[in-house]
């Protein structure tokens, strides 16, 4: 079972977007943003709640019109007229939208006659899904009585019925437990590693990007604010924070490496405590407040 | 595959009839059963109107009453899915155009406006009322359901939330219910409800479907042509709206 065939296509940007605009009234949701993401990567779009992600994915796929700017996937111009592009399209929404009433089967069988997909082709793809995401023991199970894990899981079964070559999820984990959530994780590399498909995730959990992304976008009031692998952004800050621990306070200061922090540590009186940095202090430091309040 | 995305939805929504079919099936005979009774045999027993027995005249009008409100129920369904469970985004992020999402709603929504013909057209029997179930019936039946349909339609893509869906309800699907001639000749009332009256395609409806059951009565062509016409518009401002939409 492959998302792709890496024959087809020859450019090396999955997903170009250039000046990428959106406002509501007068809120503007996502400004002016630019940026790539190449075949095969984990890419994650990191910021807080409200800070455009949702309207990114939303224009990604076709369900919000762009004010401004340019989406190209294998350089080819995204109109979501264009039905051969969208056939390349996988999403999962923010919320787990399956018709309740329906089976499990039921919902990956109409995804896939939505897509054009007919007969034992069909039957075929919806074995296989569920079976890829464990499902296949509620194959005629109301998805209306799966657990909050397995209605997720059967979302991104159907969102991979038709073998996207991109697959766009909007805060996949949000709502699970800690336990589901790296159950999820490692569903996600799974389908990343072994279908082969481009992942464009967008999430606020700060572990969740450090984890998985090969590539961390961070957004915040509508504009990027930083970029790279998650080793990157925190080489950018400091590989090493000094938490000083003030009367009313807590002051972080960043280091290259642990030698200097150690340096520095030397020179207090008060308490103090030495760790790696995270993305977390990444966007301290960019934007002066938390991701996650 | 021709229509694969009208299909798709049109067999969504058929799975989805098919687990409430019984309660459908009782929503759709209480209503119409009463108001035959209160109409039919209350206060119009023994009555003749335009020289047919009342419930001549009232089965044809609660046939058509009772089959809009199924086809443009549609309406709360596609809201619901729209607003709530979120599922119209799966039709707007498919490769399809457009069109095929009214196309497969319009058919579902025909397929539910005749559950009530049915129970109707056995009240009939149960009345020993001798109704024209012919080919014309069928004809009329069909641009009046589709129109309904397409009405439901629009009125789920317009709104922005429940609410709005019944204040659409309160303003134009109550009045056209009791003043396009379900209970009475539309040409007993007064100027001004006439006028009111030509604006509801439920009147034009109402008026053929009569026609084409009642045993003698004369069909208007014209009618089918308004129906037509109707139809024809109500397909191009919803494929204005669809093309349109966002989430």
């Amino acid at each position: 079972m492959s998302c792709a065939d890496p024959k087809t296509f020859n450019t090396p940007d999955e997903i170009e977007v250039r000046g990428l605009s959106r406002s509501f009234g007068k809120t503007v949701a996502v400004d002016r943003i630019d940026f790539q993401v190449g075949r095969g990567e984990l890419f994650a779009f990191l910021g807080p709640n409200g800070a455009g992600k949702t309207t990114t994915i939303n224009m990604l796929t076709g369900l919000l019109k762009p004010d401004a700017g340019e989406i190209h996937y294998h350089g080819q111009r995204f109109d979501p007229q264009r039905l051969t592009l969208k056939q390349l399209i996988g999403v999962v929404p923010q919320h787990n939208n399956l018709d309740r009433e329906l089976t499990a089967a039921e919902n990956l069988l109409i995804h896939g006659r939505l897509f054009g997909m007919w007969g034992a082709e069909l039957q075929q793809r919806i074995d296989s899904c569920l079976k890829f995401a464990d499902l296949t023991s509620k194959r005629d199970t109301p998805a209306g009585q799966l657990s909050g894990g397995m209605k997720r899981k059967l979302v991104i079964a159907r969102a991979l019925l038709h073998e996207p070559e991109i697959l766009f999820l909007d805060e996949p984990t949000v709502g699970l437990d800690p336990h589901s959530r790296r159950k999820m994780w490692a569903f996600l590399r799974r389908i990343n590693q072994q279908q082969r498909c481009t992942i464009f995730l967008t999430t606020h959990y700060i572990e969740e990007a450090e984890t998985l992304a090969d590539r961390v976008l961070i957004i915040d009031q509508a504009r990027i604010i930083a970029g790279g692998t998650p080793e990157q952004l925190k080489q950018s800050t400091g590989n090493f924070v000094l938490d000083i621990y003030r009367a009313d306070e807590i002051e972080s200061e960043f280091f290259a490496d642990r030698r200097a922090a150690m340096q520095r540590l030397e020179q207090l009186d008060t308490s103090v405590r030495i760790r790696e940095t995270t993305l977390e202090d990444v966007f301290l430091q960019l934007t002066g407040k938390r991701i996650a309040p | 595959m021709i229509l694969h995305g009208a299909r798709a939805i049109y067999l969504r929504e058929m799975l989805i009839l098919r687990r409430k079919l019984i309660k459908t099936l009782l929503a759709s005979a209480v209503s119409p059963a009463l108001f035959l009774l209160a109409f039919g045999y209350g206060v119009g027993r023994g009555a003749q109107v335009g020289g047919v027995d009342y419930l001549v005249f009232l089965l044809p009008g609660l046939l058509t009453m009772s089959s809009m409100n199924q086809s443009y129920g549609i309406a709360t369904e596609i809201n619901i899915s729209r607003f709530y469970f979120k599922i119209f985004e799966e039709f707007l992020l498919a490769p399809l155009q457009r069109w095929q999402i009214i196309v497969g709603e319009t058919c579902y929504g025909i397929t539910r406006g005749l559950i009530p013909v049915l129970i109707i057209a056995f009240y009939s029997l149960l009345a020993g009322v001798s109704l024209r179930f012919g080919p014309l019936f069928l004809l009329a039946l069909l641009l009046h359901l589709a129109i309904f349909a397409l009405l439901g339609f629009i009125a789920a893509m317009i709104v922005k939330s429940h609410s709005d869906q019944a204040t659409i309800n309160a303003f134009l699907i109550t009045p056209m219910m009791f003043l396009s001639g379900t209970f009475f000749p539309v040409e007993q009332m007064p100027l001004p409800i006439r006028a009111v009256a030509s604006i509801f395609p439920l009147t034009y409806s109402t008026q053929l479907i009569r026609a084409t059951l009642t045993p003698g009565a004369e069909v208007s062509f014209t009618l089918f042509g308004v129906l037509t016409l109707i139809l024809a518009t109500l397909f191009f401002i919803a494929r204005q709206i669809v093309a349109r939409v966002e989430i």
